[in-house]
């Protein structure tokens, strides 16, 4: 059987997922700001009301704390609310009800009710936005129990995972890098899929440095292993899922390479590149050659655009911590 | 050019049943002698089982426990205006509604005493979880009504909400969404006068909570919360309104928290004995027992065996709460996804070997 | 049973409280929730209620008294009842009983600072080297692989070549001093240990292995065609697995300080093997789980680890039970000391033909002679004896095994 493929870029591959979903499921609703007749402000929700209707793609009012305690009441009825929050930066008003709702719910009443709810947003630097639009927020969310993380780097797994998620009896919060909406183009399945969440992927093998990725940092990270090659073999993981994690892949890899290099645009203390580091600390010790390196953004509020390129972790910085491990 | 008046509004108080026990009949909702009977019945238990929680936590059998002295008829006629399908979404100071609605009681105190099972309601029980954070249930209780309306099933929510809460921002955007969306859901916020320390007046310069609904666009009124019968129809106007189409109510109960905020407050820091005094007279048990006797639907014998049955009831729900046996390691991480995942399962054998247990 | 009223928080974090007034005395009846005291807190004077109907037996505190938040504040029981110490319940030890081989490197403190990666000590281990006796030709002087790979060769050769120490001299002649490292340092150890805490008994029997040789050359056709060769031990092992099923307390060890027998629910075989650097026991982990192909394959390959000091900790830790085998060199009985902290082991001799009587005739049959070792401590000799007696069921009659 022919599978049809079609060239999607990241934001198409959102889209089409919504779509598909929302065929599949009459009770997945989707609702946020400017989601209905305008589709979306990067266009991820675009024809949806048009197919749906205006009870499954709603328009709300500017307020994502509501939007999201709200979309909580509509999952508890037995709706799956995809909620789109505009941008990362402005899902702070919401963390309030993230925190000590979303992910405690099913806890709290030992499985009596539970949130199936998707709470996409775009996230990441890179685009010369304004304040508050290019933050990393994932430490703050893989920190929270009782959610999962997920972040696609290619519109195939961005489709497929955001299946999974809408899917998935538990709340996901759905973490689209942005930078690279339109700047990945691929051929993705034009029929259903899923691809499972708690699954990293190898994206390249290699013998000598596991290096360590996800969102807009995979591209970078690839190429930088692509500069290496010829002397340093390197296996690219992306993690996609950051809660939960994948931790086998990685303790799987550094046992094999005995150096890792994670990257991540997030600032430094405390983001996910320490989790992976005591992770690999205490299930592949033994097989280090080296410490492990990260490569990430500083523990300075994101800049306005003047000073991004210092901020972000480039191909040359990725390329010197791979140098920096294999050369220890 | 002239002014014109874009908008005005009228806020008014609903009474009905005064505090010498003498109800305006124009007014008073339709309830059998029976049902009048249940109202007071429902009252005294949920009083009763209030005074033993409180005992309880200086026993050390539960933790901390925020007591609805005074608040019984707010709470309970309510709770009793509420359909069998309806929704009850809580904040944390409603034990009358509870126990109106079908919350068992020995799980309210299981709840309190610190055990999560204690919120694990049966299936018929229309019950959402408490909430602690202020205010952060009434965006729940909106997009809970919100769905209903979506799927075309007629019901209403009833959430409640105090008067601090009202000055939350998640209150304000759940009243918001309700209002554009025309949401199925009645607002009920007993106004008992005190956010702990802070009094009604330092909560906002409206002076009233319930012209808050008008913001919104939709109505708000005021009703004498320790009247048994005002609050019960003031419930159950705004219940049928919203299960027929017709978009979410505000009502401010006004009432007194007769009481301290909690097991870990004292009261008497910051309020006057005299306030209590004054608030004291108008004790929703009691004005009701006073329509009840001109009425001759009370004698001291029935009053004997309510009080003795609620004493039996609640100590039946002690006894059932304490034999209940001690949770479990595992239950720390059971419920946190729908199945454990490999970092969970990792600490929870971890903590299960320490223990020299788990099962 | 009266009860100890203990002084509850009240208050979310207060520490204690002073008594103000005392509502009872002792040997008053209070009814469950009646107030008992007033006390005082930083937050308010609160009424204590009685958590329960009874008789005040004691009052722990007077008034004034400041209590502590835990402390007893009052006695609550029946007419008669006296107030007895409750006894503490002892808490689950959590201490291990399994016995620790000498791993060498690990927890002695190092004078000198040693640079090496994780990786790097790890090998170090397993090849039994001394990190300190090496130079590191690394960066920054840090030890490599390839250091320590030409350090442990050349060791071998040195054990090898070190028969010729230097000549000394006593009243009586020459002698020469060999120090214990090693392998012959941690069997010394564990030898000392095992017959130091066990008490050693030895029962010895003979084996009819004649059908099981005949069994034996059948099976090993299929497996050498999987590239296994089947040796007797395999079948032996099986056997003791079958028996220990059985018999669990000869699959056990003795926790001295809380004098209890761990009797082990999993199985793990250990198969001594003489090396040049002496005798090495790997282990064949749930025995019982495998069957006689993957059992031979694992010895296979562990024999071989070990004679070429390859074999790693892991594969020597974890032994339920040991099997010895002499006979491939010579003897027949032997007094096997048990692989401490096990309770016993099984020492096999070599296989002889040998005239026996069956049904009044004289027939030659393969005899194997064994010896069982154990901890009578743990185990008697009757049961000791029937124990061997299944083995031998088992030997005697291999189709069981399969």
């Amino acid at each position: 059987m022919e599978t049809e493929l079609t060239q999607l870029n990241l934001v198409g591959a959102v889209r089409l997922a919504l779509k598909q979903e929302m065929e599949r499921d009459p009770d997945v609703v989707v609702l946020g700001e400017d989601v209905g007749i305008d589709g979306g402000v990067f266009r991820a929700t675009e024809g949806l009301i048009k197919e749906f209707g205006e009870n499954r793609v709603i328009d709300t009012p500017l307020s994502e704390s509501g939007i999201v305690g709200v979309a909580i009441g509509l999952a508890l009825y037995g709706l799956k609310p995809v909620a789109e929050i505009q941008f990362e930066g402005f899902l702070y008003p919401a963390l309030d009800q993230i925190i000590s709702h979303v992910g405690r719910i099913r806890n709290r009443s030992r499985g009596r009710f539970h949130v199936p709810l998707v709470i996409r947003f775009p996230y990441g630097g890179g685009i010369r936005a304004p304040e508050h639009h290019s933050d990393s927020p994932e430490a703050l969310l893989v920190h929270t129990p009782g959610i999962k993380v997920v972040t696609p780097s290619t519109p195939y797994d961005a489709k497929g995972l955001l299946a999974s998620a809408i899917r998935d009896p538990d709340p996901v919060l759905f973490m689209e890098p942005k930078r690279i909406y339109r700047a990945i183009v691929e051929d993705v399945p034009e029929d259903g899929y899923t691809v499972p969440l708690g699954e990293a992927k190898i994206v390249s093998e290699g013998t000598d440095v596991t290096l360590v990725s996800w969102g807009a940092m995979v591209r970078y990270s690839n190429e930088a292993a692509e500069t290496v090659k010829d002397r340093i073999s390197v296996e690219v993981v992306d993690l996609r899922t950051l809660s939960p994690m994948d931790t086998a892949t990685i303790t799987k890899s550094v046992e094999k390479t005995g150096r890792a290099v994670v990257v991540h645009e997030a600032p430094r203390t405390a983001g996910l590149g320490a989790e992976i580091t005591a992770v690999i600390n205490e299930t592949a010790f033994l097989s280090l050659e080296a410490p492990v390196e990260r490569v990430t953004g500083f523990d300075v509020p994101f800049p306005q655009h003047k000073l991004e390129n210092y901020y972000l972790p480039n191909t040359e910085r990725i390329v010197k911590a791979i140098e920096k491990v294999a050369n220890f | 050019m002239p002014t014109r008046v874009t908008e005005e509004f009228k806020v008014s108080m609903l009474k009905i049943l005064d505090e010498e026990g003498n109800s305006d009949d124009s007014l008073k909702p339709e309830l059998t002698d029976y049902q009048i009977k249940q109202l007071y019945e429902l009252m005294i238990l949920t009083r009763t089982f209030d005074d033993l929680a409180l005992k309880l936590q200086r026993e050390g059998r539960i933790g901390t426990y925020p007591p609805s002295r005074g608040q019984e008829a707010t709470q309970v006629a309510s709770a009793y205006a509420l359909e069998a399908s309806d929704w009850l979404f809580p904040a944390f100071r409603e034990c009358g509604a509870y126990i109106t609605k079908g919350w068992p009681m020995d799980m309210q105190y299981q709840y309190w005493a610190g055990d999560d099972r204690g919120s694990k309601l049966p299936e018929n029980s229309h019950i959402f979880t408490i909430s602690i954070p202020v205010g952060t249930q009434i965006p729940h209780a909106v997009g809970f009504a919100w769905a209903a309306k979506l799927r075309g099933d007629k019901i209403a929510v009833l959430a409640y909400l105090g008067d601090g809460a009202t000055s939350e921002g998640d209150v304000h955007e759940g009243m918001n969404f309700a209002g554009v969306f025309k949401v199925p859901v009645v607002l009920l916020c007993q106004n008992n006068q005190w956010a702990i320390s802070v009094p009604r007046s330092r909560q906002t310069a409206a002076k009233t909570l319930a012209q808050r609904a008008y913001s919104y666009g939709f109505e708000g009124i005021q009703v004498d919360g320790n009247d048994v019968f005002a609050v019960y129809k003031a419930t159950k106007d705004a219940l049928d309104k919203a299960r027929s189409g017709n978009g979410p109510t505000l009502i401010e109960c006004v009432t007194y928290r007769m009481a301290d905020h909690t097991t870990s407050d004292d009261a008497q820091r910051y309020r006057t004995s005299q306030e209590l005094e004054e608030w004291a007279k108008r004790d929703p048990i009691e004005r009701l027992r006073k329509y009840m006797k001109k009425n001759s639907l009370w004698s001291s014998e029935y009053e004997n065996k309510v009080q003795t049955e609620a004493s039996e009831k609640v100590r039946v729900a002690i006894e059932k709460f304490e034999s209940a046996k001690p949770p479990e390691v595992r239950d720390l991480f059971a419920w946190t996804y729908a199945e454990l995942p490999p970092n969970l399962t990792k600490q929870y054998e971890e903590l299960a070997r320490s223990v020299g247990g788990g099962d | 049973m009266p009860i100890d009223f203990k002084f509850p928080d009240i208050g979310e974090g207060i520490t204690e409280g002073e008594i103000v007034k005392w509502q009872v005395k002792e040997g008053d009846r209070v009814e469950e929730h009646q107030t008992i005291a007033s006390i005082e807190t930083d937050k308010a004077i609160a009424d204590i209620p009685s958590p329960r109907s009874g008789i005040i037996l004691k009052i722990h505190h007077k008034e004034g008294d400041i209590v502590k938040v835990g402390e007893t504040l009052v006695t609550i029981g029946e007419q008669n009842e006296t107030i007895e110490k409750l006894p503490e319940l002892p808490s689950r030890p959590t201490a291990s009983v399994v016995g620790v081989l000498e791993e060498p490197h690990t927890v002695s403190p190092r004078p000198t600072r040693i640079a090496a990666t994780p990786a790097t000590r790890r090998l170090a281990r397993e090849l039994a080297v001394d990190l300190t006796e090496i130079p590191g030709t690394g960066l920054q002087g840090r030890i490599t692989e390839d250091d320590i790979r030409k350090f442990a060769r050349s060791k071998k050769e040195r054990i090898e070549v070190a028969t010729k120490p230097a000549e000394k001299r006593d009243t009586y002649g020459c002698y020469d001093v060999v120090p214990m490292k090693g392998v012959r340092r941690s069997t010394a150890k564990k030898m000392v240990e095992s017959f130091r805490t066990a008490v050693h008994v030895t029962h010895m029997d003979e084996a009819d292995v004649t059908e099981l040789i005949a069994f034996r050359e059948k099976q090993n056709k299929i497996a050498e065609k999987r590239g296994v060769h089947l040796t007797y031990m395999p079948f032996i092992l099986k056997a003791v697995v079958a028996a220990l099923k059985q018999y669990p307390y000869l699959n056990s060890s003795v926790d001295d300080e809380h004098e209890e027998i761990i009797l082990k629910k999993y199985y793990n075989i250990g198969v001594a093997a003489d090396t040049p650097d002496g005798l090495i026991v790997p282990v064949v982990k749930d025995a019982d789980q495998k069957d006689i192909f993957t059992v031979a394959q694992e010895i296979q390959n562990l024999t071989e680890k070990a004679q070429s000091r390859e074999i790693v900790l892991s594969d020597l830790k974890g032994g339920t039970f040991t099997i010895t085998n002499i006979g491939f060199i010579g003897g027949t009985h032997a007094t096997p000391i048990t692989n401490y902290p096990e309770t016993a082991i099984l020492a096999t001799g070599r296989i002889r033909e040998t005239p026996v009587v069956r049904d009044g005739q004289i027939v030659i049959r393969s005899i194997m002679p064994l010896s069982l070792s154990f901890d009578h401590r743990v185990t008697d000799g009757a049961l000791a004896a029937r124990f061997v007696n299944m083995i031998m069921k088992f030997m005697q009659d291999p189709s069981l095994l399969l």
